[in-house]
């Protein structure tokens, strides 16, 4: 009996001294972080999974900020990128959301509702201003700031696998630049292509219509789907149709696939060679880089070809990853300090970022714009001007309207491609927008020119 | 009813100030289950249906908009379309995997005991594979080019078909999982229940001559009722609440034609900027349940079996 005690009384030390070893106790806190803090102020911070690379960016520039000053202790933690939205969402309803998140969205509508710190008065003005125009306009609610950019990043660009090209008799270093030579270009390619792949992928569903093609709606019709004060539906338009008749074309001609052959922002189906060119946005290359490098060296990225050929006007969407401070935080000086070491401090925080994405992303700042450009990878990456100086400057930003408004469009542009009349499936999604103005009381509330 | 309570043996019951023994006993076994119902069902219940009347948007005080959220949900023609595609999906998957269940069990009474247990093994398999797994492994069947599927219709000279890209084919096709997951529970408790009648009305029924139709038909059907009437409430309730084969093979597409009701409420969730209307249409998808589960225990009519 004594020895079935002693026998029960040690495994249940070792028990607790192995739990006590595996962490602090707090939940998603490891023991190296506990004692790591120790005397610090914790400060949480989460970012999606992306690459690899980027994922070692993200846990380095915390480590080093941790490193850099005493006084505040930053936890990083890592959300897997699909379980972003509802990770995100039960957060907020239980007041559980970290100090520091990065955030892809448009800004007003978090402006709006309170969800976001304005940084005007925890960030030296100085540093707010040291942003590129367009970076400026994107975190920029009635004059105040409420995120601070990381990048930039054209919501669709043209890739090409050149050896492809060359073996269909085209030029390899020339992408189409209009609907007409994309169409040619297919043509060329689909004899040579080996079975079950296919000249070109696009967007396929609705939800990745409503916020990768902006950039073309605009570019097509010359305005948004909705007029420039919000008041009324402006969806019916013989341009978009145009647009939905692009698309129907690609599918009924058999040069994309009836199904997509993968997400579209992943590189996955372009990287198996199920396809000569992908339209994706231009974090892809990364991808590639990271996942199908034998590809890198035959791969070619461009702007998107547009209706007429003129490339003046890009048809990219302009993204981006902005981080935030969540109103709800309790220590707002932390969240800045940490914020403003990463994002509006040294260059050569950011440099390795954009070295390392293989300059497929626009920085934010001027300062850091120009340092990546000088970075001696810069030479051995031709495409590297393309992304910051082809395609950036003329994408259109993600409107600020309801997202219900971008999902009508993109229901619209699926109905087409999947052979319903255009002018019919237009006139559903001015109806529907009309609703969402309605319903929200929209008019008059256009927060820009 | 045999009890074994002396009650009802004849002794006289003594009486007592506090509860009999037996009552305190159900009453502490009950505790847990009654305690993990308060905090899981009851109060979230109670909450949700006081959240339904507000705007609640985690950063701003929420609004009382009345039964707003509920008029949105009930005249929207989306979560109207998605409750009838349920439907629709439970009449693709509920009917099939009911007959599979009841054939493959019946022939696993009818076999020895060594294959009736590879049997059972096997088609229970599925039942413990996660939904998520399931998805992917039919979402790579599925695959355009290079997918199992459209390999195998390619030997037969059949072009390859968008078998979730095509608004036509994508509900039948994630129906298909739904049923291979389905059926091995399913199968387990059908072959519980033949085996649970008496053997003596089966050789009573051979006796007068009846063949395998008759016997089942008079005698398996009948005395399975209680359970039958289970495995069509629950597996109409696992049916209509299916999202998780939608999220990930289709994301509810194409042009919405998978997304079953769970999964449009989660969208509205995940992406509305006020929470009141995925809500209400909770509550709204709760009572098409309750409603339809009533009615499916009305038109059987649930009775205890006479021996």
């Amino acid at each position: 009996m004594k020895r079935r005690t002693l026998l029960t009384a040690t495994a249940a030390s070792a028990a607790a001294a192995s739990l006590a070893a595996c962490g602090s106790g707090t939940p998603g806190e490891s023991k190296d972080d506990a004692a790591e803090a120790d005397g610090r102020t914790p400060i949480e911070f989460w970012h999606r999974t992306f690459t690899p690379f980027e994922n070692e960016w993200y846990a380095g520039i915390v480590s080093s900020y941790n490193d850099a000053q005493e006084k505040f202790f930053v936890k990083d933690v890592e959300v897997p990128a699909d379980a972003w939205d509802q990770r995100v969402k039960s957060a907020q309803a239980a007041g559980t959301m970290p100090d520091v998140y990065t955030d892809p969205s448009t800004m007003d509508e978090g402006a709006r509702l309170g969800q976001f710190l304005a940084l005007d008065d925890l960030l030296d003005a100085e540093q707010l201003e040291n942003l590129t125009d367009q970076a400026k306009e994107l975190v920029t609610v009635d004059g105040k700031v409420y995120g601070y950019p990381l990048l930039l990043e054209p919501q669709s660009a043209l890739f090409w696998n050149k050896d492809m090209f060359e073996a269909a008799g085209l030029d390899p270093e020339k992408p189409p630049t209009s609907w007409d030579e994309l169409y040619a270009t297919c043509e060329k390619l689909l004899p040579t292509l080996p079975d079950g792949a296919f000249a070109l992928t696009t967007a396929g569903d609705q939800d990745t219509f409503a916020w990768a093609t902006v950039g073309q709606q605009f570019q097509v019709a010359g305005h948004f789907p909705i007029t420039d004060d919000w008041s009324e539906a402006d969806a019916e338009d013989a341009q978009y149709e145009e647009l939905l008749g692009f698309y129907k074309t690609l599918r009924e001609k058999g040069y994309i696939p009836k199904q997509p052959l993968g997400a579209y922002v992943e590189a996955k189906a372009y990287g198996e060679q199920k396809c000569a060119m992908m339209t994706s946005g231009s974090w892809a290359f990364s991808e590639i880089a990271s996942d199908y490098d034998d590809l890198l060296g035959v791969t070619g990225i461009a702007p998107f070809p547009t209706s007429d050929g003129d490339l003046s006007a890009s048809v990219a969407t302009l993204g981006n990853f902005k981080w935030v401070i969540d109103a709800k935080t309790d220590q707002p000086d932390g969240a800045a300090d940490f914020l403003s070491w990463c994002l509006a401090g040294d260059v050569a925080n950011l440099v390795p970022f954009f070295v390392g994405t293989q300059f497929t992303k626009a920085p934010a700042r001027p300062d850091v714009a120009d340092a990546v450009q000088a970075a001696p990878e810069a030479a051995d990456a031709p495409w590297s001007a393309v992304v910051s100086e082809d395609i950036a400057p003329a994408s259109v930003p993600t409107p600020s309207y309801p997202w219900d408004i971008l999902l009508a469009m993109g229901k619209a542009l699926e109905k087409g491609m999947n052979g319903e009349d255009p002018a019919k499936a237009l006139s559903g999604a001015n109806g529907e927008i009309q609703k969402v103005i309605d319903r929200e009381e929209l008019a008059g509330k256009a927060p820009r020119d | 009813m045999a009890t074994s309570s002396p009650t009802a043996q004849g002794s006289p019951a003594p009486l007592h100030s506090h509860p009999p023994r037996d009552t305190r006993i159900t009453l502490l076994m009950l505790a847990p289950v009654l305690i993990l119902l308060t905090i899981f069902v009851i109060v979230p219940t109670i909450s949700a249906i006081y959240l339904s009347f507000f705007n609640w948007s985690f950063y701003q005080e929420s609004e009382f908009v009345g039964l707003r959220n509920f008029v949105n949900v009930l005249t929207d023609p989306e979560f109207r379309a998605a409750i009838r595609r349920g439907l629709l999906f439970v009449l693709m998957t509920l009917p099939v995997q009911l007959l599979l269940s009841f054939l493959i069990a019946s022939f696993v009474t009818g076999v020895g005991r060594r294959l009736a247990t590879t049997l059972k093994i096997a088609v229970y398999i599925p039942t413990i594979i996660s939904a998520v797994i399931t998805s992917i492994t039919f979402a790579l069947i599925y695959e355009y080019s290079g997918g199992l599927l459209n390999a195998a219709v390619g030997l037969v000279g059949i072009e390859d078909q968008a078998w979730i890209g095509d608004v036509r084919l994508a509900l039948p096709a994630i129906a298909v999982p739904a049923i291979w997951m389905g059926l091995g529970l399913m199968t387990l408790i059908m072959i519980a229940a033949m085996l649970d009648v008496p053997e003596s009305f089966y050789e009573a029924a051979q006796l007068e001559g009846a063949n395998w139709w008759q016997r089942t038909r008079y005698i398996t059907i009948p005395q399975m009722k209680n359970v039958l009437l289970y495995l069509l409430i629950t597996g109409f309730v696992a049916a209509i609440q299916q999202y998780e084969l939608p999220l990930v093979m289709t994301g509810g597409g194409p042009l919405d034609s998978t997304t079953l009701p769970n999964l449009f409420i989660f969208n509205h969730f995940r992406g509305d900027t006020y929470q009141g209307y995925s809500i209400a249409a909770a509550l709204l998808l709760f009572l098409v349940l309750g409603a339809v589960s009533a009615l499916i225990f009305r038109v059987l009519n649930s009775e205890k079996l006479v021996d």
